[in-house]
Parts: structure tokens; sequence; C-alpha cells
């Protein structure tokens, strides 16, 4: 048997969703420099640290597409080639952001800010809707510790935890034992609003099944009874008046309600209405009991892009810098409505996989432009690409600053080198300021 | 009244910003200086005179009529601001056309893109085809939309409409939307607007109306739980005084809303009857 040397790294923060665990448990190999065991993990959090692992889809050199077949470059080759299409492009995208760490994000600013560029991230595929509603009619939200120690009543509305941020339930919101809630899930209420039965509602106590895309009439018809209007209608959304009065019953006798929501409320028919309504209902609640809500956010640091856009730039997403001064109109300078237009010619992606998640329209047009990926390992975004600069895992292979969904920084620890000729995002964006900076003779 | 005529040599494969093509910014120019005003496309600065044709003069604002004729789909923000005169469009507009105009009229004889009118504070536009999403709403975060003024659309409004629409009766300002068919969302958070349509209605109609009335006269797809039935009507005086008749259904409402102007009276159960708040479909 071949003697292993092994280091482990404790308190390691999870560099996946926006549940940001910080009590992970990384074993590495010395000599091979490669995760061989993670504790505490989920299975997602767990796979994102052993896909860092060198493999056979790990870009460890820059790569320019040449006669559509990559080529292996030099750092500084890449850079240029990279730097050439940017500042020859009349309106560039640069998009992603939301899989990397604060610094990489706001060298990301600075660039948009030098090249008169459209700054997104994926917020706009997502949680973006729930910022809309926040500009709109503000929002109460906390700290994740406040409800894992006072909520007694918990509602998960279009958010499946269990799949999507499994250690959430066991750190927060379900079965963790608080300062005032002692007897962790036994003195909780958990109500779980999905179309789907999902495995959530499998373990809740009250389940209701809401039609798909209705949910702001049921919002609507909660709110109203909350006032103690009669309603003239028998059923809401595939509701009864019944249960809905005996929620809203339950929602006014609760010490301390949290709703937390996900992509069922932002991305059905309404978008950001159903959000806007939900933090109405929260904050009419509020007449009656503490209420709070809080948006169940995907990426690690998809909170931080929006924190640190909006610290440079005062925006949070869709920013357009094409006049030298940012501007924000998501549908407008949002990176799907852009694409599907045709309105760019060319993009520079970083830490993100637009190819996979956006409609077929758009990424037809993103694939007709010049193309930069800044990525690790190889996706269908970078396999299109022209230029690919590898970049290392933010959290795995350097460190940096996330924010966690209920906008609490920590810091991402390093556990291992990245492999190859791999740079931090960081590094990369910063590298490439300097080139197209040179180029446009600043 | 004195004309300029605007024709665009090709469609841009960019967005262009037009916002200097009111009549504000043209007026005492010669044809010369007006080719010579400035207007972004992409990142770069142009001439208006690189993507238009100009001829004819101008003297006075209110007296301009700018006429543009070609493909202006592609053209963002023709007419925002604009605080008097006319500019007639023939052919499809981008976004933002007659954004926060104060004054003048805006016709459009073809089809605009999302936000037209947006937060308009006077003026009129007329579109006579149909117009995309967001017409006359108010900007990301604001909480006063559209405060004067009449938009007309022939064909069919998107989603979001009038958004945040804030009329006063005090004030005198009656913010009016007349058009042939809406989206979903229609009058959303309204406080004050007067919003007639022609046809039919998608869902939502009315959702957050504070005060503000809203007549459909053909079908509603679907009407809020929170609206209230009141009965039917044979004349509907809206706020700002205009009647009008035919066989509608009276609905009150948001009723969700904590600040609704039509209250339930807390001791008799009845809704208030004050004209606030009300949602008329066709009977």
């Amino acid at each position: 048997m071949v003697e292993r040397k092994i280091k482990t790294v404790y308190d390691v923060v999870c560099p996946f969703c926006g549940t940001l665990c910080d009590d992970l448990e990384v074993d590495i190999d010395i000599k091979e420099d490669s995760v061989i065991e993670v504790r505490n993990g989920c299975q997602i959090g767990t796979k994102k640290f052993f896909s860092s692992n060198p493999s056979g889809h790990r870009y460890l050199k820059p790569r320019i597409k040449a006669n559509g077949e990559h080529k292996e470059v030099s750092w500084d080759e890449a850079l240029d080639a990279a730097a050439d299409i940017l500042v020859k492009a009349k309106r560039p995208l640069l998009y992603g952001f939301s899989s990397t760490e604060c610094e990489a994000q706001s060298k990301g600013v600075e660039l948009a800010e030098i090249l008169g560029a459209i700054l997104d991230n994926t917020a706009s595929v997502c949680h973006g809707p729930s910022l809309l509603a926040i500009q709109d009619v503000g929002a109460p939200l906390s700290t994740l510790g406040e409800y894992k120690n006072r909520a007694d009543l918990v509602i998960f509305w279009g958010s499946n935890p269990v799949h999507a941020h499994p250690r959430h339930l066991g750190r927060y919101s379900e079965f963790v034992r608080g300062y005032f809630r002692k007897d962790g899930r036994n003195d909780r209420f958990i109500i779980v609003v999905d179309p789907r039965n999902t495995h959530t509602a499998q373990i809740a106590d009250l389940y209701i099944q809401v039609k798909p895309n209705e949910d702001y009439e049921l919002i609507n018809a909660i709110r109203a009874t909350l006032r103690g209007v009669e309603l003239d209608a028998k059923e809401v959304s595939g509701v009864s008046i019944e249960k809905i009065r005996e929620l809203v019953e339950m929602l006014k006798l609760c010490n301390f309600g949290v709703i937390f929501f996900g992509m069922g409320l932002t991305q059905t028919l309404a978008h950001h209405r159903n959000i806007d309504a939900a933090i109405c209902l929260t904050r009419e609640l509020n007449d009656h009991t503490k209420f709070l809500l809080e948006p169940m956010r995907g990426h690690y640091n998809v909170t931080g892009a929006n924190q640190v856009f909006t610290w440079n730039t005062g925006y949070a997403y869709s920013i357009d810098f094409s006049r030298g001064y940012p501007r924000y109109n998501p549908g407008e300078f949002s990176s799907v409505d852009l694409l599907i237009k045709d309105e760019v010619d060319s993009s520079l992606i970083v830490a993100s996989d637009p190819a996979s998640n956006f409609p077929a329209a758009a990424v037809k047009n993103l694939f007709k432009h010049p193309l930069i990926s800044i990525e690790p390992h190889e996706t269908p975004t970078s396999a299109f690409a022209d230029v690919v600069l590898p970049a290392a895992f933010a959290g795995i292979e350097c460190e940096g600053t996330a924010y966690r969904m209920d906008k609490v920084p920590l810091r991402l620890r390093k556990v291992k080198e990245a492999p190859g000729e791999c740079l931090s995002d960081k590094d990369i964006l910063e590298k490439l300021i300097e080139k197209v900076k040179e180029k446009l003779g600043e | 009244m004195v004309e300029i005529k605007l024709k665009l040599k090709k469609k841009p494969e960019l967005p262009l910003e037009a916002d200097i093509i009111t009549p504000d910014n043209f007026v005492g120019k010669s044809v010369a200086d007006i080719k010579k005003l400035e207007l972004y496309y992409g990142k770069e600065v142009v001439k208006l005179g690189d993507f238009f044709d100009i001829s004819g003069k101008s003297t006075d604002i209110n007296d301009t009529k700018i006429i543009i004729d070609g493909d202006l789909s592609n053209v963002k923000r023709i007419g925002e601001n604009m605080s008097g005169g006319e500019i007639t469009i023939n052919g499809n507009v981008g976004m933002h056309v007659g954004s926060q105009m104060k004054g003048g009229k805006v016709t459009v004889n073809g089809n605009a893109d999302d936000w037209a009118g947006a937060m308009l504070q006077g003026g009129e536009l007329e579109i006579n085809g149909d117009a995309g999403h967001y017409v006359g709403a108010a900007y990301r975060g604001f909480w006063q939309g559209m405060k004067n003024g009449t938009i007309k659309v022939k064909g069919k409004v998107g989603n979001e409409t009038l958004a945040w629409v804030n009329g006063s009766k005090p004030g005198k300002r009656f913010p009016k939307l007349i058009c042939g068919s809406a989206g979903a969302f229609l009058g959303i958070h309204s406080h004050g607007g007067i919003i007639i349509v022609e046809g039919d209605c998608d869902r939502c109609a009315g959702a957050d109306q504070i005060r503000g009335a809203i007549v459909v006269k053909g079908k509603v797809t679907k009407i809020l739980p929170s609206y209230k039935k009141i009965g039917e009507v044979g004349e509907i005086e809206l706020p700002n005084g205009e009647k009008l008749t035919g066989k509608f259904i009276e609905y009150s409402g948001d009723h969700s809303v904590d600040k609704n102007h039509s209250k339930i009276d807390k001791k008799t159960g009845e809704i208030s009857k004050s004209s606030n708040g009300r949602l008329y479909i066709a009977a």
C-alpha cells in the first residue's frame, strides 16, 4: 500500500450555494495536491471540492480558438487576444460573477467602466425579480441566526431546500435547536406552498398546493383576508377560502414567522410582482406579530455580486456603462434580453455557464460574436469560446470574500494549490484591465 | 407649423440612443447644426447626420413638427423629456418613446417597444399600433409614475401598463390611458389613474390599486380575489368628471392594500361609496 501524507483543513466555507456552510473539513493529499475527503458537506457541495481535482476537463493553460479548434497558448498571447476583442467591441457584455469572490467582482466593475460595457450577473435569471420588488416596496429581512433562534413558523414558498440548499434546514430553518427553540423541529411549524409535492413539502406540517403561476392571487387573497375582508370567491388558486382563513389565523398567532422564497416565486409568471405581494403581506403581518422574509439565493456569492455592484455603481445588476456613467434597467440591459435582440457584439463570461441556462435564441446570438470565457473547466460556454482563460476555483484554490444569502460576508479559504498555469479570477481580470488600458492608450 | 424631416438612412445594428430628437433640441438651429447634434451608438458618440437625412427648419418650439421616416425599431428614447411641439414617427419605434415628456405630442404610426411614455408628466402620446410592456409605467424603484397627460394606443399594450400611476384630484392631474386591449397587471399600484380598455384584459387588473378607475369594455381573464362586487351600473363617472354610459359591473378594490381609500366601514361593514379604487367590467 502506498503511504499517503494527508493535511486536514478545518472550518472551510463551502463555495456552492447561498447557505455558505462554514464548518467543512477537507482532507488534502499533500503529494498529489488533491481533495480526498470532505466532511460535514452536503452532496452538492462535496462534489464541487472533488471537481477541482486534476481531470480531463480542467483547463491548465490559456487557449485560443484557431480554425475552429482550441490550441494552448501563453498567458500573454491569450490576454492580448482577449483585450483585442473587448477594445474593438462597440457594446461588450460582461456576465457571470456569481460563482467567484468579491475582489474579482469589483475588478469586473472596473473593467466594465473602462470599456463602457454592459455589466450583469446571474441574478438577472434568478433572484433579479426579488431585487426589483425590494426597490419598489422595501423588504423586512434579517440574518439567518435570528430565524434559527426565534422563528416558530417557517414558510417555504416556491423553494425546495431539501434539494437546492440541503443543509439550510439543518443549520437555520427546520431541525436545528435555537436559543428560544430548544426542541428544534418540534418547536417549529413548517408550511410549504408549492405546486409540486416536493421532498420539502413531504416533511412539512402543512402543505398547500397552489396552482402553477397563480401565487399572486393566493397572496392577494391572504392579504385581503388578513385585513378582515370577506372574499367573494370560494376558492383561490386551488386553495379553499376556509383553508386560507385557517392559514391567516396561524400566521397571526405565531411568535416569529419567516417566509423563505425561491425561484418558484421569482421565475413563474408575475415574477417580481409575486415578491412585491409577498413583501406587502410580510409588512402587514407585522401589525399582528413579528414576520420577516428571506430570498433563498442560489449561487454562493450572487448576493456578493449584488452587493459589490451596488456599492460601486448604485445598482445590483443589469448595468450599462455605455454613456460613461452607470444606468440600470432590467429588460433593457439584462443579458437575456440583450442577447435575444442581438444588441451586443462581444461578451466576456466570468465563472458562469450561460450556454446551459439561457434560452436557445440568446445562446445562438452569444456564439455569433466573439466570446471570452474565464472558467476552471470545460463547459458548453467555454467549449465555444474564442479565448479561454483558465481560472482557479475561488474558495478552494484561492482566498476571497463571499456573501451568504442573508448578506453576511464570510472569508473563503484556500485548501490547495491551483493546477497548471491557472490564476485566480481577480488576477486574470487585473491583467486584462492592464492590457485593455494599454490598448486604449491610457 | 414648421416641419423638420428626418429619414433614417439604414437600420442601425446596435441600438441608437436618440434622446436628442426633440423639438426642444432642434429649435432655432439650422439643418447643418442639427446634423452635428451628438448621440450614442453603443459606446460611440456619433452625429445625427450620420444616421439621418435631414431637411426643413425650426423657429419656435410650439411651432415645430418633426417627422421621422424609416424602421426605427432599434432607435430608442425619441422625444424623451420634450416639453412642446410635435413628433410624428412613420414606422416602428424602439424603447422609451416619449418617456418623461412634459408637453407636446408624439404620434407613432406603427408599433412601439417597451416603456413608451414612461413616467409621462404631460402632453399626449398616440400609438397607432401595438405597444410593449410598461407603457406609462414608473421606472424601477420610483414610487410616482405617470403624473399627467394622455396615452392612446390603438392596439394592445403589454404587461404592467401604468404601474405606479399617480393622479390627484386636488392637484387636477388626471393621467389617462385608452388602449385596445391590455396585458397582465394593468395599473398595478395605481394611485389615481384613469384606464379605459376597449377590448379584453389579462389577469390581475388593478392589483394594489389605491385610487383610480379601470374600465374594461371587453372580458377579463380573471378578477383578483381581493376585489368586491358592488353591483351593476348604467353610467360611470370617472375621477376627471368624464362620463361613460353602458352596462358595467362595478367592483371596488384593491382591498388587500392597507392604504385603500375605498375603505370598508368597521361598524356597518359597508364599502365606502367614494369614487376611488374602482374596476368596471362590461356586463
